[in-house]
């Protein structure tokens, strides 16, 4: 892993910062690790039971159309996670994720 | 902590039988209802838990000299408040009426099902692991070490392919071996110590423990409930509402709520994170150990070859295609329910034609009593079999492929947007969907909505949405002597509504929309025994049922007919029909009919208009179809879905829903009249 970015120049793209984006955001089938889980009690509950919690790597698979849901794959099983939701799960991207 | 010694009934025969009660619990998919099926077969029975919403399955089998009750459980994730399912479950395993569990794993998927087992364990009931979908590990040259299994759980695992009957009675053998090794040496099953691998970390684990004999101390209490007091500890934890409600009510145990509270603000102060976040991410870290243990890949080979179940998903959850694919099985569903129903109504039709011609020679037609009992009885039995029950059975039938085969969460996916518009999210398009057939089981269906808020919504939605019935009258009439383009305009006026009602009630129901979480599990080809066994199910329910009450109707009617009760109904009407609406005074009654089934409106109305030797075009006008229909389609859910709205809401809420449709029907019927009217008169 390049984490000594910064001995870079200028001009040039600083890799190996982590990024951190919402779900919403991020690239589809990469890698990404779960940084926060921001909703509500219940649905916090729920995705935790679920394995959505801080560490975990997932994947963003699918988006609905018209800012629809999110589908995600972790711990081996594809979850539909509505957007409301996903806009408030922080995640991690390596340097496979476009600025 | 209970007994779960297996009881001892006298059977029909006098003879003494061993019954052992079996609980089948595990994760939505994991095969639980195939393994159910291959146990019970035709003995299985649907209900509903006591005073509940949430499904009850049951069936029995007599093995090995044990009679064995089964229930299959709904399929959870955890045995927190999340939804009703999860708290019956977790109530009914640790009731007198369990003897032991038998927790479903999708061995494809075992990272996320162990975290239910590790649930189920903490409530203390002798259970055996049934490893399920060994043919798909094989495939993918993974290896499971079974003993190693074992030694971690110190309980029985045992592999299973559910869908070929492998391995399943052996589970039953296995519960037998258990069961006769308690009695007569021990009289109590003594669930083993936890091992190491499966307690939390350090800080949680000692809180735990030390909530424990704070609880046990108040045994007396707590033994009406069950459940045990590690269980209970880790609930109070975790701020569980169902067990703090259970504490509060005892002066005694009201301080553990205060420890439990301390607790956990040091846990989550310690830890950075809130409680559920902690104790699910050290299940998983144990699990993620137990893992590296027990599973074994056999080659290194990569798996990226992109199957046909993930074309099939790509497809149906496309920007464009999903939502053409979803508008095809839709109308689909239509289609494969009319054209049988069709073939069978008509092959019916044809036999009671045929009968009353031979009755009505021997007795003749005016005869009162050929009326009440054969037009009403025997008509009306005619007419519930032929047509209603030649429809519903193949909408169960492709609504079971549907659900088996997993294509309805993608719809789910596509719809979630604009449900959101409507209050609610994505799942309430399965009820609408099943709607399309019929509003009985569609309401019904809403049972899987997590919240009340959500139940109520959808459950208004899915009466508005036109059913099979609904249908019959729209294309026999505006369909059949005005053209599809109307049909289609009334579509439009009864979909606007759905949008309106929903945007309405999302706006003045207190709360918010749950956001949606599900799970889209693969797609696979259904499995022909659940599929017939749950559609036979269903149509039993409804058989039993809606027949009765139909053939009750039709007799009435005939007795009312003759005792020319009807016309000061029509007269009382009048207002709203003649007046408001412009329909014939005749529709009257038939509009009250409709209540009961909504194509009697159109039947009764053919039977009239027959009788005066008119056809339907000339008996009304165009713009009274027009209106006739909208009415037909918006103005009460039929009595039978009335009913199980009650069931799943209350009867206040069943009435007020009824009657704010009758009076959006008037208020549209009554606009397009005097719109009509007021347009062409310019």
């Amino acid at each position: 892993m390049i984490r000594s970015m910064h001995k870079k120049s200028h001009g040039h793209k600083r890799r190996g910062t982590p990024l951190i984006k919402c779900l919403t955001e991020c690239d589809k089938e990469v890698d990404v690790r779960v940084l926060n889980v921001d909703t509500g009690f219940k649905s916090k509950r729920r995705l935790a039971n679920l394995g959505v919690v801080p560490g975990t790597t997932i994947q963003k698979r699918k988006e609905a159309p018209f800012r629809g849901p999110i589908e995600i794959y972790v711990k081996g099983a594809q979850l539909v996670i509505g957007r409301g939701l996903a806009s408030k799960i922080l995640v991690e991207c390596n340097e496979a994720c476009s600025y | 902590m209970s007994c779960h010694l297996p009881k001892k009934p006298k059977n029909k025969e006098g003879k003494y039988k061993d019954t052992l009660n079996i609980a089948l619990a595990g994760n939505p998919n994991v095969g639980k209802s195939v393994i159910f099926n291959q146990l019970t077969g035709l003995s299985q029975t649907i209900g509903n838990w006591p005073g509940k919403t949430v499904e009850r399955m049951e069936g029995y089998l007599d093995f090995l000299g044990y009679h064995f009750n089964i229930v299959d459980l709904p399929g959870i994730y955890s045995l927190s408040t999340y939804s009703l399912e999860e708290i019956v479950s977790r109530e009914y395993i640790v009731s007198d009426e369990v003897d032991l569990i038998i927790n479903v794993i999708d061995a494809s998927n075992l990272e996320r099902n162990l975290f239910f087992t590790f649930q189920l364990l903490e409530l203390k009931v002798p259970m055996i692991l049934a490893i399920n979908q060994m043919d798909i590990l094989r495939k993918r040259k993974i290896e499971l070490d079974f003993e190693e299994l074992e030694r971690i759980f110190k309980l029985p695992v045992l592999p299973v392919v559910a869908v070929h009957g492998i391995g399943v009675h052996q589970l039953l053998e296995k519960a037998i071996e258990i069961v006769e090794a308690w009695t007569p040496l021990k009289k109590e099953f003594e669930f083993p110590e936890l091992s190491s691998i499966l307690s939390f970390g350090k800080e949680v684990e000692t809180k735990i423990q030390d909530l424990t004999p704070e609880i046990n101390k108040n045994q007396d209490y707590f033994s009406d409930f069950h459940y045990p007091s590690r269980f209970l500890a880790i609930k109070l934890l975790e701020d569980d509402d169902e067990i703090i409600k259970i504490f509060e009510s005892d002066e005694k145990a009201r301080t553990n709520i205060e420890i439990a509270k301390n607790y956990r603000k040091e846990l989550e102060d310690y830890h950075g994170e809130d409680i559920n976040t902690i104790i699910s991410s050290e299940i998983y870290n144990n699990i993620l150990k137990i893992i590296e243990k027990v599973v074994h890949i056999k080659s290194k080979e990569k798996v990226k070859k992109v199957s046909l179940a993930d074309k099939i998903d790509h497809l149906t959850t496309h920007s464009f295609w999903g939502y053409v694919i979803l508008a095809f099985i839709v109308f689909g569903i239509y289609a494969f329910t009319f054209t049988v129903g069709d073939l069978l109504g008509g092959l019916l039709e044809g036999i009671y034609g045929d009968l009353s011609v031979i009755i009505y020679e021997r007795y003749g037609e005016d005869n009162i009593w050929v009326k009440i009992l054969w037009n009403g009885g025997v008509g009306g039995f005619f007419g519930a079999v032929g047509g209603v029950l030649v429809y519903v059975i193949p909408f169960f039938l492709i609504i079971e492929i549907l659900q088996d085969s997993g294509y309805l969460p993608r719809a789910a996916f596509l719809m979630d947007r604009i449900m959101h518009v409507m209050g609610v999210h994505g799942k309430t398009i399965i009820p609408m969907i099943l709607g399309f057939g019929c509003n009985v089981p569609a309401c019904a269906g809403c049972r899987i909505m997590e919240t009340e808020r959500e139940k109520k919504i959808s459950v208004v939605l899915s009466s508005l949405v036109p059913c099979a019935a609904v249908m019959t009258v729209v294309m026999g009439l505006v369909g059949r002597y005005l053209g599809l383009f109307w049909v289609l305009f009334l579509f439009a006026i009864n979909f606007s509504v759905i949008l309106l009602v929903g945007r309405v009630l999302n706006k003045t129901m207190p709360g918010v929309c749950t956001e949606l979480i599900m799970e889209m599990h693969e797609y696979r080809v259904p499995n022909y025994s659940v599929i017939t066994k749950q559609t036979w199910l269903r149509s039993k329910e409804f058989i039993y049922k809606a027949l009765p009450l139909i053939i009750v109707l039709g007799i009435t009617l005939e007795i009312l007919l003759e005792l020319r009760a009807l016309d000061p109904i029509n007269i009382v009407l009048s207002p709203i029909t003649v007046f408001w609406l412009g329909l014939p005074i005749v529709t009257g009654v038939f509009l009250i009919y409709g209540i009961l089934r909504k194509e009697l409106t159109l039947v009764l109305l053919a039977i009239l208009a027959s009788s005066m030797g008119l056809t339907l075009i000339e008996l009304m006008t165009p713009i009274q179809m027009i209106v006739f229909c909208l009415v037909t389609m918006l103005y009460i859910p039929c009595f039978a879905t009335v009913v199980i709205i009650a069931k799943q809401t209350n009867w206040k809420y069943a009435l007020q829903i009824s009657f704010m449709e009758i009076t959006v029907a008037l208020l549209i019927g009554g606009l397009i009249h005097f719109g009509y009217i007021f347009f062409t008169t310019l």
